[in-house]
């Protein structure tokens, strides 16, 4: 069991690998440099200032993983120039060391429309992007690092916290009164930075990270005062270019904090939205097939087939916006998510309804299906010829049997409640994650598209790795082990 | 010797797709106390359909048109529901079937599935159930029973499932065993166990058997009486010898004829011709007429009713008439007993 896991892990990996590799490949060279800045609203303003819009687009292309880039002038400061303006004039001695080094070492270099002065490019082969990517994943604070330590102190809330010094972040270790209590910077997952929606955060953060309106609290600054703020001040990552305002009120440095919001995040409010749905759809559907499959060909048999029929060709848009219309009409719920937002429940009745009403149609089919199925089998047949009760057949063999693969599903079933719903999302307005991919992929957000399909490549090899291990403890026809090595056990004396 | 179920007239109709299935036409059948009865006949001949309506065990499509079944003072021809039927299957005519490899719950440890029928009639304790299902498995032949009572159903080769199976069919101490070609499915090793180990129980409870099967060699091996079926009717039944040595209707012949066993060297292997006639439409005179190369014109027109051949031998066949011409048994029939004896010494 053990090594079949690790194989199968490994085996995860692998096709991991392969769908980064492949989304890697048709997001870098199937779209053209260009579209990125689709919708970024700097290059309409930098359109008088040619060199600066040069400039721009270069710098985002390298930060987004395209290309390095290298001008004359950052090779002027790190080589020591004496007087700048000097070595920045493209006919300098500096400027064409730049550009014999570059010109070697594969780089384009390019002069900039107006000044003149140099730059260098140079596209990033994939398999580096792809790397950098992996590299990139997991962000652990160095604590050992030259000039680095931590200890034991107190945050601002006079709470015991661990404390780092010449880390990224602040606070290593923390308590607060938000689940799960004690929190962690220690180690971060990043897939990259968002561009250019949700501009200048990580993927990770956009995601998971809490939205809607800021809380003001009263916290403690580093230079004593206390004072009413909105930042979350456990969030504080050190500051490179911190301005003079930001060093008075965190003279340790740590002055780069995020705000403290109310709202849950996307995935919070997707995973709360169909995880009712999802206990709704199977609270009710499986109940349901259970009924039709004993009453086989009966008129309740019929009347479920219709439901489903109907609800399986019917668009879910149609339904989705009838049941709000009826909600909103008769039953006095909100039509709009933000009408009265993530804190009231209201807010989530009639998406977690019209979530869960088709849901239910597919449950009801399923469970009805197996049950049926099973029902048919010889050991049925026997049990009934050994004179077993038709209600003891149908619950200690038939829905136990079918039970199986309705289980098997299960965990999927959860973890993809995660990846959000699309057109209830969007019918409500609620901000979760089912637009977040089409939204991303419409702007060309391409770290946002990349950093969604791992996201949901792992939910998904989660979901059948957990699916098969439930369905291993159910049925106890089937054993998690490796074929190889199970012959080999049984060549064992 | 006691009847203990007496079937009458039995007359079993399916509908399918709008069409009315005549499975068995008017069947007769007496069942001694103890006895075995072995009912012999091709595919499509009625033997299953006719075991299945002893227990209420016909599918949905299928009903009990006419005719009684008599047991203990009942006529189970006229029950119905599932639930009329529960004192009798399993407790009273237990079966088992063919498969031994889908016959049991394959998510359910075996010892469970025993205990379950245990407790089904007796109302015993988890307790004592567990105990007997126990004694069940050892006195069905499987070694370490207390082990092997919490294992799956999986974890058994066809001959110890089919082993399971029947301690399942005993499970409430059963009258009539029913076996629908219960060695079937099993090779040939295995199959004299699992004969031998229904024969032991059979003595040692009282039991009595009707075993389907289109194995004649079962048939020779543990049947005491011997009922051919063709195209839903019993056309002849006797005792086993006078089925095998004295048989008077043509379609027995034929049947024992096609046994690749009694093949002349030089010959080639007898088969019976034509097909059996369709049940979808009601059948003139001798249903096995068309492919009877003893056929007389009568047996076109009008269907024979049963002649004595011997005590307790009847077969239904104008051959037996009086007036019928003499005519002599096939080839490979005739001194069977002394080639029996030269194939199997």
């Amino acid at each position: 069991m053990k090594s079949y896991l690790i194989m199968r892990l490994l085996r995860s990996f692998i096709s991991l690998t392969l769908v980064m590799s492949i989304v890697f490949s048709l997001i870098y060279t199937a779209i053209p440099k260009d579209r990125v800045f689709y919708t970024d609203t700097n290059i309409e303003k930098l359109q008088k200032r040619p060199d600066d819009l040069t400039n721009y687009k270069h710098l985002q292309w390298a930060r987004l993983g395209f290309t390095e880039y290298k001008t004359l002038a950052e090779f002027c400061r790190e080589s020591g120039a004496l007087d700048l303006s000097a070595c920045n004039d493209s006919g300098s001695d500096d400027a064409r060391l730049f550009f014999e080094k570059y010109l070697s070492l594969g780089f384009t270099v390019e002069a900039f429309p107006q000044s003149g002065t140099l730059f260098a490019y140079r596209e990033i082969p994939n398999y580096r992007r792809i790397l950098n990517f992996w590299g990139n994943l997991f962000q652990v604070e160095n604590v050992f690092a030259k000039g680095s330590g931590l200890h034991f102190g107190r945050d601002f809330n006079g709470n015991l916290a661990l404390i780092g010094r010449g880390t990224r972040h602040k606070y290593l270790i923390y308590a607060n009164g938000a689940f799960p209590f004690i929190h962690q910077n220690l180690v971060r997952i990043s897939l990259g930075q968002s561009y250019p929606t949700y501009r200048g955060q990580d993927v990770v953060q956009v995601i998971s990270g809490r939205q809607g309106r800021k809380v003001v609290q009263q916290a403690r600054l580093g230079n004593g005062e206390v004072v009413e703020t909105a930042l979350d001040l456990h969030s504080c990552r050190y500051n490179e270019n911190p301005s003079l305002q930001l060093l008075g009120m965190f003279p340790d440095g740590f002055s780069d904090c995020s705000p403290m919001r109310r709202g849950p995040s996307m995935l919070a409010i997707s995973f709360i939205l169909g995880f009712g749905s999802l206990v709704l759809s199977y609270g009710i559907g499986l109940p349901l097939g259970v009924l039709m499959a004993s009453h086989q060909g009966k008129w309740i048999d019929r009347l479920g087939q219709a439901y489903i029929i109907v609800m399986m060709s019917v668009p879910s848009l149609a339904y989705v916006v009838l049941i709000r219309y009826l909600g909103g009409r008769y039953g006095g719920l909100p039509t709009m998510f933000a009408l009265y937002g993530s804190q009231d429940i209201r807010s989530f009745m009639l998406p977690t309804l019209s979530l869960a009403i088709g849901s239910v149609a597919g449950r009801m089919m399923w469970m009805r299906r197996y049950m049926v199925d099973q029902s048919s089998q010889d050991y049925v047949r026997f049990a009934r010829a050994t004179g077993l009760g038709e209600g003891r057949i149908f619950s200690r063999h038939i829905f136990r049997n079918a039970i199986g693969p309705i289980a098997h599903g299960l965990p999927a079933a959860v973890i993809f409640t995660l990846s959000g719903a699309l057109i209830t999302e969007s019918v409500y307005g609620i901000p979760g994650m089912g637009k977040l991919l089409p939204d991303s992929i419409a702007v060309y957000n391409n770290t946002m598209v990349i950093g969604i399909t791992f996201f949901f490549t792992v939910l998904s090899i989660l979901s059948t790795l957990l699916g098969d291990m439930l369905l291993a403890i159910l049925d106890p026809r089937i054993a998690l082990y490796d074929k190889h090595k199970a012959g080999k056990r049984r060549k064992k004396p | 010797m006691a009847v203990i179920l007496k079937v009458e007239g039995l007359e079993v109709e399916f509908s399918v797709r709008g069409q009315r299935l005549k499975a068995i036409r008017k069947a007769s059948l007496d069942l001694y106390e103890k006895e075995t009865l072995a009912i012999v006949g091709e595919s499509g001949s009625g033997k299953s359909v006719l075991i299945k309506s002893l227990t209420g065990m016909l599918e949905e499509n299928g009903e009990i048109t006419k005719g009684s079944i008599k047991f203990e003072g009942m006529d189970l021809a006229t029950l119905k529901k599932n639930s009329q039927w529960q004192g009798i299957r399993g407790k009273k005519i237990a079966t088992v079937f063919q498969d031994p490899m889908t016959a049991l719950n394959p998510m359910r440890r075996v010892g469970s599935q025993i205990e379950e029928a245990i407790q089904l009639h007796s109302g015993e304790s988890r307790k004592s159930a567990r105990k007997k299902a126990i004694e069940l498995m050892e006195k069905v032949g499987i070694e370490g029973a207390a082990s092997r009572f919490s294992q799956y159903p999986h974890e058994f080769s066809g001959g110890m499932r089919q082993r399971i199976v029947i301690a399942i069919a005993l499970a409430c101490q059963p009258k009539v065993l029913l076996c629908d070609e219960p060695t079937t499915a099993l090779d040939v090793r295995v199959q004299a166990q699992i004969l031998d180990l229904i024969s032991g129980l059979q003595e040692e409870l009282g039991l009595t058997v009707i075993y389907i099967t289109h194995d004649l060699g079962v048939v020779a091996s543990v049947a005491d009486r011997v009922a051919i079926m063709y195209a839903g009717q019993i056309v002849e039944y006797g005792g086993v010898e006078d089925i095998f040595y004295r048989c008077a209707h043509p379609y027995t012949w034929a049947l024992l004829s096609s046994l690749p066993q009694l093949a002349f060297g030089n010959e080639g292997i007898y088969a019976i011709g034509g097909t059996p006639p369709s049940l979808y439409h009601d059948i003139k005179g001798d249903a096995f007429a068309p492919r009877n190369p003893y056929a007389l014109k009568i047996d076109f027109e009008e269907e024979p009713p049963f002649f004595k051949v011997g005590d307790g031998h009847y077969a239904k066949t104008w051959l037996m008439d009086p007036r019928a011409p003499k005519v002599k048994r096939p080839k490979a029939l005739q001194n069977l007993h002394g080639r029996l004896k030269e194939i199997y010494p």
